[in-house]
């Protein structure tokens, strides 16, 4: 029997021969289903070979839910293909927008949190969710610019969209912590808002200060360890909500692979605890 | 109001300030790390994707390229595995590579052995089954290309200097290029890619069965462009590199 997944790590291709390897409890792995959205070869192999093993969860960064169009069919139908191919047990994507009239600007983007918004993305996860023909998570992105014109805070918008289209929610705490400190609110007062019964996954990160602006930027830079109040915040947070397959996010300044375990590790030995205690 | 956000927020990366006002106090600090990391996005797909440019140019020239690159030919689609196709005739107008004129033929072949990375698993043709063939069998079917070959001619030696620019080699100490027609082959039987330079017969023989030709027809065009060309040998040169996936009977 497959253990029940609780701590999990970004795969990169640098780490597949150790990931595949590797036997500790709990291990899943999360990956980018833009990396892998080829016909063939290596890549595609190691997944299957990983998938196999472990369990898996892609991550989509490409969809453009938060986009004021409907999502490309060409990268939906692509997704859904890797979804027959490797199973996952979670499907997820962001809260957020990379595409335009046909030109696609490789980051997540803000959006005023309107009532029109919600029901045009609303329409967006509808769409994902019918055409993978199962249930979606969608995570709160890092925020740099402080936009006025909102009609919902950032977590009242993700639970009404999870409430219309039935799709659950990822946590990120890092974007949580960096978002807060960027745009000043509290980090505490997002994650305790957050419905327990709408998480179904939570990523933890490293953030660093913005090269040029200093400590008044944090940026998600996914390239270093998990910062302490990061972890801080995690405890309080499945403190409240109990377990949640918590991934450690890694895509930039890869360490070896013996490192990302050992911040895995962390938050494999938090979840079973809180596991024990509930 | 939604539908102008959108425009404004990428008019206000690119460089209009004031474009986000109703949204925004401007201007914003912030602006600039959403244009840093798109901009850093870009580079870094495209330095991934043509490492052998890398290898001559080195990472900051390539950087600087790319970024140039995609401020005009930005990615379409939401996958960044094959962006960079417009790249290789681009780098013939970028005028700090003028002087490098082998350049945009390296990125050319660096795309093709993308392409072959990515391309669809398949088995290659087993060469027992074209050996029993009795020889008038070569006029009614077609050779398939095995769905990772792929190739391209050079009027020079390009394919060579891509070849000794490969790792885990030291790179040449100078980049000449004789001017003797030269291509380069990939192939994927499995999941390892070979390559290996082809005269200008092998060449125009895969073309003609890319184009769907008789194998017979093949083998007149690989004559025709190279009429010394050794036709068995080259066939079974390619046979062996696993380039064919199928043989296919002509209408």
């Amino acid at each position: 029997m497959t253990p029940q997944p609780t701590a999990g790590l970004s795969l990169k291709p640098q780490h597949y021969a150790e990931a595949l390897a590797c036997r500790s409890d709990g291990l899943w792995f999360e990956a980018h289903p833009e990396n892998y959205m080829a016909a063939g070869g290596p890549r595609l192999a190691w997944l299957d070979a990983i998938a196999r093993d472990r369990p898996i969860s892609l991550h989509g960064v490409g969809l453009s839910l938060a986009a004021d169009e409907a999502p490309d069919e060409d990268h939906l139908a692509a997704l859904k293909r890797l979804v027959d191919r490797v199973q996952p047990i979670l499907v997820s994507e962001h809260l957020a927008w990379s595409m335009r009239r046909g030109v696609y600007a490789p980051d997540l983007l803000p959006f005023p949190r309107t009532a029109a918004a919600l029901g045009r993305i609303a329409d967006n996860v509808d769409r994902m969710q019918a055409v993978l023909g199962r249930r979606v998570l969608i995570e709160n992105p890092a925020l740099y610019l402080p936009l006025t014109g909102h009609d919902f805070g950032e977590v009242e918008f993700l639970t009404a969209l999870a409430r219309r289209t039935g799709c659950g929610l990822l946590v990120d705490v890092n974007n949580v912590h960096v978002s807060a400190h960027n745009l000043g609110y509290s980090a505490e007062a997002y994650l305790d808002a957050a419905p327990a019964e709408l998480v179904g996954e939570i990523h933890l990160a490293g953030h660093a200060p913005d090269e040029r602006l200093g400590a008044t930027m944090l940026i998600d830079t996914h390239g270093a360890a998990v910062a302490e109040p990061v972890w801080a915040l995690y405890a309080r947070l499945i403190g409240r909500i109990g377990a949640r397959p918590t991934l450690i996010e890694r895509d930039d300044a890869i360490p070896a692979f013996a490192g990302l375990l050992a911040e895995r590790d962390r938050a494999h030995d938090l979840l079973t605890r809180e596991r024990e205690y509930a | 109001m939604r539908e102008a956000f959108h425009d404004r927020f990428l008019a206000a990366v690119a460089g209009d300030d004031a474009a986000l006002a109703p949204w925004c106090e401007t201007p914003q600090a912030g602006l600039s790390v959403y244009r840093n990391t798109m901009a850093k996005a870009c580079a870094d797909a495209l330095v991934a994707q043509f490492p052998t440019v890398e290898r001559v140019v080195g990472p900051a020239w390539l950087a600087a390229a790319a970024t140039a690159h995609a401020a005009v030919s930005p990615p379409r689609q939401g996958s960044l595995l094959t962006y960079g196709a417009a790249f290789p005739d681009w780098l013939r107008r970028f005028p700090p590579a003028a002087n490098l004129a082998f350049l945009p033929g390296l990125a050319q072949l660096d795309l093709l052995w993308t392409e072959a990375h990515l391309a669809a698993d398949a088995a290659p043709l087993d060469p027992e089954a074209v050996a029993g063939l009795p020889p008038d069998a070569f006029g009614t079917h077609a050779l398939v290309l095995h769905s990772a070959t792929r190739f391209a001619g050079f009027d020079d030696t390009t394919p060579r200097l891509w070849q000794a620019l490969q790792p885990p080699g030291e790179p040449p100490d100078a980049f000449e290029l004789e001017p003797e027609p030269q291509g380069l082959l990939f192939v994927r039987p499995g999941l390892d890619i070979a390559h290996q330079t082809i005269g200008p017969g092998a060449l125009a023989f895969l073309a003609a069965c890319r184009d769907g030709d008789s194998a017979a027809a093949a083998a007149a065009a690989g004559l025709a462009a190279e009429p010394c060309l050794d036709l068995s040998a080259t066939f079974a040169r390619l046979l062996a590199a696993g380039a064919f996936a199928a043989l296919r009977t002509l209408p």
